[in-house]
């Protein structure tokens, strides 16, 4: 039985999972803390792709990064190719579950007390100091539960990756794609062995991301 | 002991984004994508290549258009085989795969599939009015070739929209091969070529009632070794992989 289902799985959710940190994190903390304009509509805008069919965010990802949009071009012509290959499947997992992070953190963020990022400004931190020693830990347990989330949406996408990355055996079939194609070719021993290692990865996997986010503070 | 489960957690972690084993690069490898009617033939088909020419296929099933808008946008495959020559003809239009590489190489056949679990089994689509048949399962007419055959047949016996409330739609033919399988859905018009398992039963339907579905392959334009997929358009339009599609039902290139 093929297992690179299970690894790529477990690469492409959580390398997204790292990427919605990296970007969702600064993009709640501005969605929360400060005022720009178009604020609202960027509010909005962060949670459509958990409103918009997958398939359909999928095809649109695809005129993008696929060979003939206009991001696909610009890297063929530097020699890389995203559509699918596995960081498509990343990007598609990314793009499914940031919503998620972006509006726990937010929450987070407007929780914490304006007040003592205050107190710490008077001691003469600077905002970046502020950032990183007052807002960030207490609005923690905020946004690793996004966090969380997250990978559960990323871990299980599926419309997404199958439009953008395909469904190509060793390269770019996910899990949640192999158990479809195993399903559809009436091979129930062997969805069903995967959705079994699915659910012990998973439990195994939350556990690590768990431990892994407390690690700071 | 809490520690330790940290730490195991931890470098557990680790080492599922580090396990995902690297492409094999040694062996020449030809990605095939085709449509999902040809799941059982090249099943067979694929090995004997795969022995004959010592390379390794990479086979990726689907429904046509799905596979055709994928190509359409980079997807790395090097022949397509299509349920229906109009989407490779367009592929050909848009200069997507190579025009002159284009080959008959099947009709798809379309049957009446009557789960087992469902009682005696359907000889004419008409029957699918019954009560008994609570589901009616076909593919996506939208986009999967034999989803607009079968929504042909059905409106050529009058019978489509009286069926519209029961039907459910496979994503392709597999997939709704599926779903009467399973008898989730007690019926359903399924392609000839997979219908030979355990748990239907099935009748042709008459192929007058739909536009033929004659299928055709092409390579594709992007691809780095084109010579390598003309080798398996024409092993499958060979000896050996005719008499295999046959097989399975297929019509092929002379016979109709």
């Amino acid at each position: 039985m093929d297992l690179f289902p299970v690894a790529l799985s477990a690469r492409v959710s959580l390398t997204a999972t790292a990427l919605a940190m990296l970007t969702g994190i600064p993009l709640a903390w501005a969605l929360a803390r400060r005022a720009f304009p178009g604020r609202r509509v960027l509010d909005a805008l962060v949670l459509s792709p958990l409103v918009l069919p997958p398939t359909v965010l999928g095809y649109y990802l695809l005129v993008v990064i696929g060979s003939r949009g206009p991001v696909g071009r610009l890297l063929d012509a530097l020699g890389v190719s995203l559509a699918f290959t596995w960081r498509a499947a990343v990007i598609a997992a990314w793009l499914g579950s940031i919503p998620l992070l972006i509006k726990a953190a937010q929450a987070g963020f407007e929780g914490v007390d304006v007040r003592l990022e205050q107190a710490a400004r008077t001691l003469g931190r600077t905002e970046w100091s502020v950032f990183w020693s007052v807002t960030l830990p207490l609005a923690w347990r905020s946004i690793m539960a996004g966090v969380v989330l997250a990978f559960c949406r990323a871990f299980g996408d599926f419309g997404i990756t199958l439009m953008v990355a395909g469904s190509i055996p060793g390269r770019t079939q996910t899990l949640p794609l192999a158990i479809y194609d195993h399903v559809q070719a009436n091979e129930m021993p062997q969805a069903n062995v995967l959705s079994l290692v699915a659910v012990i990865m998973v439990v195994l996997l939350l556990i690590g991301v768990g431990r892994l986010a407390r690690l700071r503070y | 002991m809490w520690a330790m489960t940290r730490r195991l957690a931890i470098v557990s972690v680790l080492l599922a984004w580090l396990s995902v084993p690297a492409a094999a690069a040694q062996v020449t490898e030809v990605a095939v994508f085709g449509a999902a009617d040809l799941a059982l033939a090249f099943k067979e088909i694929v090995p004997k290549f795969e022995r004959v020419l010592g390379v390794k296929v990479t086979l990726v099933l689907g429904s046509t258009g799905m596979l055709a808008k994928q190509i359409e946008h980079g997807a790395p495959a090097d022949v397509f085989f299509a349920a229906d020559q109009t989407f490779i003809d367009d592929l050909a239009a848009k200069g997507v795969v190579i025009p002159e590489t284009r080959a008959l190489y099947a009709q798809g056949r379309l049957v009446l599939a009557t789960a087992r679990s469902a009682g005696a089994k359907l000889i004419d689509l008409r029957q699918l009015s019954e009560p008994r048949i609570r589901h009616v399962a076909i593919a996506n007419p939208a986009h999967a070739p034999y989803g607009r055959a079968a929504e042909q047949a059905l409106r050529a016996v009058g019978v489509w929209d009286e069926l519209r409330p029961k039907l459910v739609y496979g994503e392709n033919i597999r997939h709704t091969l599926q779903f009467v399988e399973s008898g989730a859905a007690e019926a359903g018009l399924i392609a000839l070529s997979l219908a030979n398992v355990a748990t239907i039963d099935y009748v042709l339907i008459d192929r007058a009632l739909h536009a033929p579905l004659n299928q055709s392959v092409a390579v594709v334009r992007r691809s780095a070794r084109p010579e390598l997929g003309l080798a398996f358009i024409q092993f499958v339009n060979g000896g050996e992989g005719r008499a295999i599609m046959k097989r399975y039902g297929f019509l092929l290139p002379g016979e109709f």
